[in-house]
């Protein structure tokens, strides 16, 4: 069965079985013996290719965070059916997400208005400067999700845009 | 100290610093008091305080810069003093005054010291009156007619700086006198469009310049002492992130007269309170003055590290009115100590902030840890960045870099991206190991900042551990048993 993590923007496909004593990874042309002891206190110990270490590690949905070798990682789950659902749509610039953790200055659009790609949507704030968020292609604005003054984490959903129709588009 | 003028202090900050404050008001036997935004309610601040009392605001920063209501509390839970810790009010002038005004104690300066000092161009004509190296320089505002003259007077290369900016805005640097002019008008149209105000002033430039702090604490009787100086050199986006004493740069000649320096202009202001005097040094050993912050500095631990001195309690004696009661040469030295902030913020990403829940919390062992942040916490876009302080000392400046290491490896927050990563690969750069560093030190070398490829042996790892830690991968590895699964085709 084919699985694969995320870390960044690049993925990774891999397989993992059992053996006698533990685990085993596959990943590319390589089947690496692997295992993960867990203790009472949250630190694990990671044994690979018969070397063990000490890491710690947290998950959250299909997030899993680990700190290894002194530094820490994230690495997201990507579950088959939501990648095959993913590539059958294509990227389609529906969403405005959040470049950066701020909060709302302004919203130039509201709920139901026809913009064209380039226009001035958002203007947000981040790290004590603004930026304008503009539209990534023409369309209608489905929903703003936020108001001025609130805050938003990183990749946040600003803006959902829905295609002009295909009447609007004729007049 | 027996008889305090006040049993309780309120501290009208939030995270490391109002934790940290907390700490030294508790261990003297007083009460602590903390405000707290509803954004904050679970904070270790908010736990540690022996009373803490809800403000609200239109955002969570707006109720911590709310002085009306930061004061009302304080009567309210009966704090005799305010202790504004850094940021927020601590050099707020008004503020300063209605707590006095409402018969509390400011920790801090006089209304009037935080006024000269918060007007860079009145702090600097006052440096300068005392006789103390300021940076040649010519403002327009002293007589319009003669600006273009006095600024060819000042040495190349100069700085041309719009009078209301900050934060690096419309600032341009000239090497030719040709284009002075040229760059003059450039600078005043940009001040025009960033600030409404097109006043200029021209500066000496000082190329890959340290920076370089000393800090000073004075008393309401007249005593002012040192406790040597703070390299702050290494910065990102104007902001400070490793912050070190002593100094690799000073000599113990230089050292001295940097820091004599600094306490006479705290002597010359009569300064009440801990202050910092910051300079802009050159590679040449040449140093001028900068501006002086009024307030406990973030990276004021470091300091304590090698003089043994609690700023926090000296702080709160000065405002009880006492006597500092030692002489500069009570004050000694020992050993290095340097401050790591821990930011959450993408190094690589041109430093944003990251914002995340704090899963896992791990700290390592015999570091001083300044933290605002608990395990179970969530980081928000709603305050600054910066989470925590790591505060490593030893007997010299490569032990300390040692410890460091160490400890930044061992420190362990997951949910959310931190720069500890980052903080270590500086530190094992040849340039920091030797202390050659300027405040354009990181943006000279990118390097440091982007983030390194995954090893190959690093990836196995990591994909070894976050497979068995999901539950759909190690469900279906472990229905298949070991044997079919070691003679099967595994990819079907």
């Amino acid at each position: 069965m084919h699985h694969a993590f995320k870390i960044d923007k690049n993925e990774y496909d891999l397989g993992l079985s059992r053996s006698e004593d533990g685990y085993r990874l596959h990943f590319g042309d390589a089947t690496v013996p692997v295992n993960l002891h867990v203790e009472d206190d949250g630190t694990a110990v990671l044994t690979v290719n018969g070397r063990s270490e000490r890491v710690v590690i947290a998950t959250r949905g299909d997030d899993v965070f680990i700190h290894l070798g002194g530094a820490a990682y994230q690495l997201r789950y990507e579950h088959p059916l939501d990648r095959l659902a993913a590539q059958a749509q294509g990227g389609a610039e529906d969403n405005v997400r959040a470049p950066m953790p701020g909060s709302l200055v302004a919203a130039h659009v509201k709920a139901g208005d026809s913009v064209v790609r380039g226009q001035a949507l958002l203007v947000i704030e981040s790290m004590k400067m603004e930026t304008t968020i503009a539209a990534p292609r023409d369309g209608i604005v489905q929903a703003v999700q936020f108001t001025a003054g609130q805050t938003f984490d990183r990749d946040a959903l600003l803006i959902s845009l829905q295609a002009a129709t295909p009447e609007a588009a004729g007049e | 100290m027996n008889s305090w003028p006040f049993r309780s202090v309120l501290v009208a900050n939030r995270g490391e610093i109002a934790v940290r404050i907390l700490r030294t008001v508790q261990a003297l036997g007083l009460e602590g008091v903390v405000v707290y935004h509803a954004a904050d309610r679970h904070s270790p601040a908010v736990r540690m305080a022996d009373k803490a009392i809800e403000i609200t605001g239109k955002t969570p920063v707006a109720a911590y810069l709310d002085g009306e209501q930061i004061i009302a509390a304080a009567k309210s839970a009966g704090a005799g003093a305010i202790h504004p810790g850094y940021g927020f009010l601590s050099e707020n002038t008004g503020f300063a005054r209605a707590v006095a005004a409402a018969g509390l104690t400011f920790v801090g300066p006089t209304p009037e010291q935080i006024d000269l000092m918060g007007d860079k161009v009145r702090a600097r004509a006052f440096v300068e009156a005392g006789g103390f190296p300021v940076a040649p320089s010519a403002i327009e505002d002293d007589d319009p007619a003669t600006f273009v003259e006095r600024a060819r007077k000042v040495p190349l290369p100069l700085l041309i700086k719009p009078a209301a900016g900050g934060g690096g805005k419309g600032m341009r640097i000239v090497r030719d006198l040709n284009v002075l002019e040229a760059e003059i008008e450039r600078a005043r149209s940009e001040g025009q469009r960033y600030f409404g105000d097109g006043r200029l002033y021209v500066e000496c430039y000082v190329e890959n310049p340290r920076h370089i702090e000393v800090q000073v604490l004075g008393d309401a009787h007249g005593n002012v002492v040192h406790l040597f100086e703070r390299e702050c050199s290494v910065q990102r986006r104007f902001q400070k992130i490793v912050e070190e004493t002593p100094s690799p740069a000073l000599t113990p000649e230089l050292r001295a007269k940097i820091c004599e320096t600094a306490a006479g202009i705290a002597r010359k202001a009569g300064y009440r309170n801990a202050g910092t005097v910051e300079f802009i040094f050159g590679q040449r050993g040449e140093f001028y003055f900068l501006e002086m912050n009024t307030r406990l500095q973030v990276e004021h631990p470091v300091t304590e590290m090698i003089t043994g001195k609690d700023l926090v309690h000296e702080q709160l004696r000065i405002a009880a009115g006492e006597q500092l009661g030692y002489t500069q040469a009570d004050i000694k030295s020992t050993g290095h100590a340097i401050e790591y902030r821990i930011y959450a913020e993408d190094p690589a990403r041109g430093y944003t902030p990251t914002t995340g829940p704090i899963l896992k919390l791990r700290t390592p062992n015999n570091v001083r840890i300044d933290s605002g942040i608990v395990e179970g916490g969530e980081v928000t876009a709603a305050f600054d960045p910066m989470l925590a302080k790591v505060i490593v000392t030893g007997v010299d400046r490569d032990d300390a870099i040692a410890n460091s290491d160490r400890a930044l490896a061992e420190y362990v927050l997951l949910g959310c991206q931190t720069n500890t990563a980052f903080l270590r690969r500086l530190i094992n750069h040849p340039a920091f190991i030797a202390g050659d560093v300027h405040t354009g030190f990181l943006d000279a070398n990118p390097d440091i900042a982007a983030e390194p490829a995954l090893t190959e042996s690093t990836l196995h790892k990591l994909l070894a551990a976050a497979a068995i830690s999901t539950r759909p991968m190690r469900d279906v590895a472990d229905t298949v048993p070991s044997l079919h699964a070691a003679i099967g085709d595994w990819r079907n």
